[in-house]
């Protein structure tokens, strides 16, 4: 469960790596194809913050993300940055904070998968595997190729079914 | 007879397996779908391609039926029943006598082992007799692995293997096998079983398994209870 939970917040963090590169990029956000966010050098505290929550130092990295929030950003920028925020309280087992900074970052983008995935898994926390099922479904729809939702479904399955062997002696 | 039966022989340092020589009189599980239940016949081929069955549980005279002229197609043995309509199919190929059969609307499958039977008696106990029901001691029921869990992966497997005289299986073959993640939970119980010891010195006697996993989908009260 540990390494599950690990590669679950790791999945989060994903979505922010750009903020830890503002001395090799441009001034202004620039949208990737694959939803990663690059923050140019007006916002250091939200690139901090995700290296923090890199770190698992979530408490600086939620402190920081959360001065870096209040300062001029853009759009695409503050949802990611709230995406890692539900992904560092999802690490806390915070499901309902981070349920709340999922829903504030996917208002601002719903184009985001990985925003979605870190819902889910704050919904797994909660044992609300329906609506859990649902963002996975719409991440994968978003990003078909991702190992993270399968992971994230296959930690419900384990919790959801019960398996069953019926046997026959045939003789 | 087991070993006579499939070999594998090194030519010029190329093993090749032999395919089993069906000659013979056999002793064989049948079963299909469980309301039907399970048959233990001899089945008996020869070498001119007449093929004949024996119900043990049938006082019949005279004890053997006709089945249509057994065939050897490429690898493939077929033969059919033409009283049931079963159409019997063996893969020479695996290292025992047995394979699938299907009618119209339903399949199954067969598994033997050779006979030692001359002359099958007249009377329903006398064929009990020739081939009395191993008995099971010990089943050990197979775990569901946790990556079929994980993936939500429900399935079917048919397993067919001697036991000896000890009551030991051996030789556990796969008939059915739904996905490769059930075969080491399967053969690990197969492994923990257990038949009632018989007389010492009598032969491998031909058993079949088959196991259903299932999943089940808890409700919101189990899985919050938990």
């Amino acid at each position: 469960m540990a390494r599950l939970l690990i590669w679950v917040i790791a999945v989060c963090l994903w979505s922010s790596a750009g903020f830890g590169q503002r001395a090799s990029v441009p001034q202004i956000s620039q949208e990737q194809p694959d939803n990663r966010t690059v923050i140019g050098a007006v916002n250091e505290y939200l690139a901090a913050g995700a290296e923090a929550i890199r770190a698992k130092q979530y408490d600086d990295g939620i402190r920081l993300t959360k001065i870096g929030l209040e300062r001029p950003t853009s759009q695409r920028d503050r949802a990611a940055a709230l995406s890692n925020l539900c992904a560092a309280h999802a690490a806390k087992n915070e499901p309902d904070q981070a349920i709340g900074y999922c829903t504030d970052s996917l208002s601002l983008n719903d184009e985001n998968w990985r925003a979605y995935s870190n819902r889910a898994y704050a919904y797994y926390l909660k044992r609300m595997f329906d609506e859990a099922d649902t963002d996975l479904d719409i991440a994968l729809s978003i990003n078909p190729n991702a190992r993270q939702m399968p992971q994230i479904r296959g930690m419900m399955n384990e919790k959801r079914l019960r398996g069953r062997v019926t046997m026959e002696e045939h003789q | 007879l087991l070993i006579s039966a499939a070999t594998s022989t090194a030519v010029g340092g190329v093993a090749y397996a032999r395919d089993i020589d069906p000659i013979g009189t056999w002793s064989c599980v049948v079963w299909g779908h469980p309301e039907f239940g399970d048959e233990r016949v001899l089945f008996n081929f020869s070498t001119s391609g007449v093929a004949r069955l024996a119900r043990l549980e049938n006082e019949a005279v005279p004890a053997w039926n006709g089945l249509t002229p057994w065939v050897k197609d490429d690898r493939e043995m077929r033969f059919s029943d033409p009283r049931t309509g079963r159409q019997y199919l063996a893969d020479l190929r695996r290292e025992n006598l047995g394979g699938t059969w299907r009618t119209l609307t339903t399949t199954g499958g067969w598994w033997c082992g050779v006979a030692e039977v001359a002359v099958i008696p007249e009377t329903r106990e006398g064929r009990a007799a020739v081939l009395p029901p191993i008995l099971p001691l010990i089943t050990a029921t197979p775990r569901y692995p946790i990556e079929a869990i994980r993936a939500a992966k429900q399935g079917r497997v048919v397993t067919c293997f001697f036991v000896d005289a000890a009551g030991l299986i051996s030789d556990p073959e796969m008939i059915e096998l739904s996905d490769e993640v059930f075969r080491a939970p399967v053969l690990a119980a197969l492994e923990r079983s257990r038949y009632e010891p018989r007389a010492a010195g009598d032969q491998l006697r031909p058993s079949c398994r088959s196991y259903t996993f299932s999943l089940d989908k808890l409700s919101q009260y189990e899985i919050l209870s938990e």
